[in-house]
């Protein structure tokens, strides 16, 4: 008979005999590529044939190869449990970390036995699956990630007692393990060496809205102007294995910008564009790109883009004539919400 | 060789090693930490429950540092050595505050103090948390804090071996694992905070760092380990991958079945049932497999299914949230696949509580790398992240007062004693032909796990203490494919796998040598704790193939032994 219990104030019915028993399990030949590179041999692909079953996380697919089959092949994992960093990599073409990658389900996911990995894009190749995270530090560093507290609390001398609320907000963003996944794969890394990269964004954001640090400007300094060089591609906000969001970070700092006394141009264009969307929805209810674009880089700009635009083929795409959606009293409550 | 001067160096970038870099470094002394992953990558990242600490006026009002030593002691069945628990109760409070001011985002009581919840063996409850990653979020805090300091960080750097002459140490060997170049780094003191040894088991819930590199530099130091025979098993790790499954699950109603779907604790422990203790639940799990009535693959079932899916993802959702992601379980319809699997090493290198090993001057240890005897035989939950800390701390300031007196060493290390110890390491990669260290290393795991783990008896330690010699002759033999000079892991895969025949023999031996139960270390010919013959801390140096034992007293302040019952 099920006997009911309470959890956190609710009823909830609780069975005092388990109903299930057995474990299912399968087994499976796998075959797995592995893109090899070493300075003096150059980059090969190599295959391994090995047997796993439902429970084979990824890394230890990688163990059993280097203890078993071939010791030469190198990879960094420590943890297996997702929280130390170590194994990120790219598995069947995604970034992913291989602890928490099981090849069972890789195998189901692809329809496919045949498993590849390769090391995480945009870092320099050190040896087979090892790449060099030094850049990735230094963009860390950068944000300067510790905090500074008040000299009196440091002494003990006064306490700065944070609520609940506060933490919680500040955990979900201070999970950073520093797997450097998010950032192999951020377009803006690539194309803009001035922008810190979604990581230190994340890391930089718990420290700025931290009620307890004391060095807010300059802060403000290192983090706003960077903020609007992201895409809002949200490739970091998929394949965070920590759930981080960094992009809710980067929008959340951008937030700041009204706060700062000089701002850059960047900061400044970003501001444009961002009225200029908001506007265009108030006014239509969609977003008009044309305008915002005009809006945001200004006329002359926006004319010599057009040339390229005109040549490129893609300038049909400004000049489709845009009408406004019904129901655009919601909208404008909607996004009154929003601003207050 | 190249050579780099260091006042103090310290092995190990994990909580305690980071603590004691910490206060060397505030205290304007150079100081180098080396380790071999990058810092927030050590084990201390996978620890989850919490950290105990009594806070004055932040406890249970009833609560204090007394009660917190005498679990303590009780819970390491009195092989604890009393100071050293007394100084960890008492500096508890201090710790944790201070690292919630560096920045730990510590779960919190609505009006802003850290909350609180009980771990087993509490009499009140006193483990403070963030969230399931305590270990993690301290040692980001710490990291982050001592990276701001004048630290010079040598991540990815593999400590080879202690340099010492005839009456202190003298500096340490490494090398940059990114182009394999060895370094001398020369030092006053040495600080071993290298972490623990789960690696040596075929089942562990470590990282598969833990190769217990710290404990077999020291040995071959001439450095004695103390307690090497206590090693710690946890009951419910995840099957295959080992992953801690906390106890909180069966605390919750989880409960133990066998591959006939049997409620078999009934058998072992007729009144407690699943909540029976660590060492027990360890013992029958294995018994049902051994008798055939586990799962393919050896393991049992931990069944929540009962619960209902509502209940356990508000109350056990760590438990649900790792079945799924590393096993592929959803355990609101399916038992949990789990086993016993090694979880920490109690013995360690021989210090007192200020973190000074006495054979060897100039050189210290903290963490799980070290013995101070806080845990004595039986570790309790979250007793080993405080220790960290508060160890970490008491050394690096010993080792800070230890520089301001004493001066610098008048002759310098011979060249020629340097390339002989990198010739050591370097001879299974000159050797064109022999064993890998893979062969090696799991058969190296299997005995240990079968013939000194959660059971033990005379014949089969007398057996593992035999073939572990064997294949430390054979470890001398092993011989590396990969030539390369560029992060080369199978390199360092067979050094990791020479430290652990190093450790292994001495913990089989000793192990052999105590000839009663007592907390974790449990034989099957002598099933009673003897407090006449072995209240006393085992002290063991390797000397060639041989292990020499000797002992301690166990240093008593308040608490006389009893009977060790729940
Ligand atoms: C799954 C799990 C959960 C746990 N949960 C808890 C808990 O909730 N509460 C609790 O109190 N305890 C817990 N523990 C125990 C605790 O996490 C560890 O005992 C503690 O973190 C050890 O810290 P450490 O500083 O001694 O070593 P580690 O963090 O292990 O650091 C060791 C360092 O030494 C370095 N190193 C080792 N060898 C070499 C070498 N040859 N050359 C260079 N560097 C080297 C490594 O790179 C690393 O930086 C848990 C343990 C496990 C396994
Ligand atoms: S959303 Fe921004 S930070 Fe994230 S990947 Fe895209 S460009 Fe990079
Ligand atoms: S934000 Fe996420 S993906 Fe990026 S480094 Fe941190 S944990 Fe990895
Ligand atoms: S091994 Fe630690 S995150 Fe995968």
């Amino acid at each position: 008979m099920p006997e009911v219990k309470q959890v956190e104030g609710k009823n909830v019915e609780v069975n005092s005999q388990p109903k299930s028993s057995a474990i299912r399990n399968e087994e499976k030949e796998i075959v797995v590529k592995i893109k090899r590179f070493s300075p003096d041999k150059g980059e090969w692909w190599q295959e391994y044939k090995l047997k796993v079953d439902r429970f084979t996380q990824m890394t230890e697919v990688l163990r059993r190869i280097k203890t078993e089959q071939d010791p030469s092949l190198s990879y960094r994992a420590a943890c297996h449990m997702a929280v130390c960093g170590s194994c990120g990599m790219k598995i069947n073409g995604a970034p992913r970390l291989a602890c928490k990658t099981l090849a069972i389900e890789l195998t189901k996911e692809y329809n496919s036995n045949e498993i590849t990995l390769e090391p995480m894009d945009l870092y320099p190749r050190v040896k087979d699956l090892v790449v060099d995270l030094d850049d990735f530090y230094e963009r860390m560093y950068k944000v300067k990630p510790r905090l500074y507290p008040s000299e009196e609390i440091l002494e003990g001398k006064a306490e700065h007692r944070l609520v609940p609320e506060d933490q919680r907000e500040l955990w979900k963003f201070a999970q950073c393990i520093w797997c450097g996944l998010c950032v192999s794969s951020c377009p803006s890394v690539r194309n803009d060496a001035e922008f810190l990269g979604p990581a230190a964004h994340a890391k930089g954001y718990r420290f700025l809205a931290d009620p307890r640090d004391t060095i807010t400007e300059e802060r403000m300094k290192i983090l706003v102007d960077s903020s609007w060089r992201c895409t809002y591609c949200y490739q970091c906000f998929n394949v965070c294995p920590r759930d981080i969001e960094p992009v809710t970070t980067i929008k959340k700092t951008r937030a700041w910008s009204s706060k700062m006394k000089d701002k850059t141009k960047v900061i400044e264009t970003g501001e444009k564009h961002i009225n200029a969307i908001a506007d265009t929805i108030r006014k239509s209810g969609k977003l008009l790109e044309a305008e915002v674009y005009l809006r945001t880089y200004g006329l002359v700009q926006a004319m010599s883009d057009m040339l390229y635009m005109l040549k490129s083929g893609r300038m049909k795409y400004t000049l489709i004539k845009e009408v406004p959606v019904k129901d655009l009293n919601d909208i404008e409550k909607v996004m009154k919400g929003d601003e207050q | 060789m190249e050579k780099l001067s260091y006042d103090a160096v310290v092995l190990g970038a994990g909580l305690s090693g980071l603590m004691a870099a910490h206060e060397i470094g505030k205290e304007g002394f150079k100081v180098a930490i080396i380790s071999k992953v990058f810092p927030t990558r050590s084990h201390s990242s996978s620890a989850e429950g919490g950290i105990a600490a009594y806070i004055p006026g932040n406890s249970d009002p009833n609560d204090n540092p007394d009660y917190m030593t005498y679990d303590t002691v009780k819970g390491g069945d009195y092989l604890v050595d009393q100071d050293a628990a007394e100084l960890l109760s008492m500096k508890s409070g201090d710790i944790a505050t201070v690292m919630e001011r560096w920045g730990t985002l510590f779960n919190r009581q609505p009006d802003g103090r850290i909350a609180i919840r009980y771990f087993g063996g509490q009499t009140y409850p006193r483990t403070r948390f963030v969230g399931d990653k305590t270990g993690m979020a301290l040692l980001h805090t710490i990291y982050e804090r001592t990276s701001g300091l004048d630290v010079d960080f040598y991540s990815e750097w593999f400590a080879l071996d202690l340099i010492r002459d005839q009456e202190r140490v003298r500096g340490v060997i490494a090398m940059q694992m990114k182009n394999m170049t060895p370094v001398f780094f020369e030092a006053r003191a040495i600080v071993m905070a290298t972490g623990g040894m789960g690696m040596l088991y075929r089942h562990s819930t470590n990282s598969y760092i833990n190769t217990g590199d710290g404990y077999a530099m020291a040995l071959r130091a001439g450095v004695a380990l103390k307690d090497p025979e206590f090693v710690q098993f946890h009951p419910t790790a995840l099957y295959p991958s080992d992953i801690l499954i906390s106890e909180a699950a069966r605390g919750e109603g989880a409960v133990l079945i066998n591959n006939k779907g049997e409620r078999f604790m009934k058998r072992y422990a007729p009144n407690k049932l699943d909540l029976a203790p660590r060492d027990i639940a360890s013992r029958s799990i294995l018994t049902e497999v051994k008798e055939g009535r586990g799962f393919p693959g050896g393991f049992v079932g931990l069944d929540l299914t009962h619960l209902g899916p509502d209940y356990i993802k508000e109350r056990l959702a760590l438990a649900y949230e790792a079945a799924k992601s590393f096993s592929g379980i959803d355990a609101t319809v399916e038992p949990i696949p789990v086993r016993p699997a090694q979880h920490y090493y109690m013995g360690g290198i021989d210090v007192d509580i200020t973190g000074t090993n006495h054979d060897l001057r100039g050189l210290f240890a903290a963490g799980e790398a070290a013995c101070v005897s806080v845990h004595g035989a039986n570790r309790l939950g979250s007793n080993s992240l405080l220790e960290t800390l508060v160890f970490g701390r008491e050394t690096g300031r010993t080792v800070a007062d230890y520089l301001k007196s004493t001066s610098k060493p008048s002759s310098s290390v011979e060249n020629i004693e340097l390339e002989k110890m990198l010739d050591e390491a370097y001879s299974f990669v000159k050797s064109e032909s022999g064993v890998h260290f893979g062969e090696v290393q799991n058969k190296l795991r299997d005995i240990m796990w079968e013939k000194v783990g959660v059971f033990r008896e005379e014949k089969g330690m007398q057996e593992a203490v035999k073939e572990v010699k064997e294949l430390r002759q054979q470890v001398t033999k092993m011989y590396v494919n990969d030539k390369s000079r560029v992060y080369n892991t199978e390199f360092f895969n067979a050094l990791e796998l020479r430290n652990m025949m190093d450790l292994a023999i001495v913990i089989s031996s000793s192990a052999l040598n105590r000839k009663e139960s007592r907390g974790a270390h449990y034989r099957l010919d002598y099933t009673q704790r003897d407090d006449e013959n072995w209240l006393k801390h085992t002290i063991s140096y390797l000397r060639g193939n041989t292990v020499e034992i000797s002992y301690k007293p166990v240093k008593m302040t308040k608490w006389k032994p009893e009977p060790r019952v729940y």
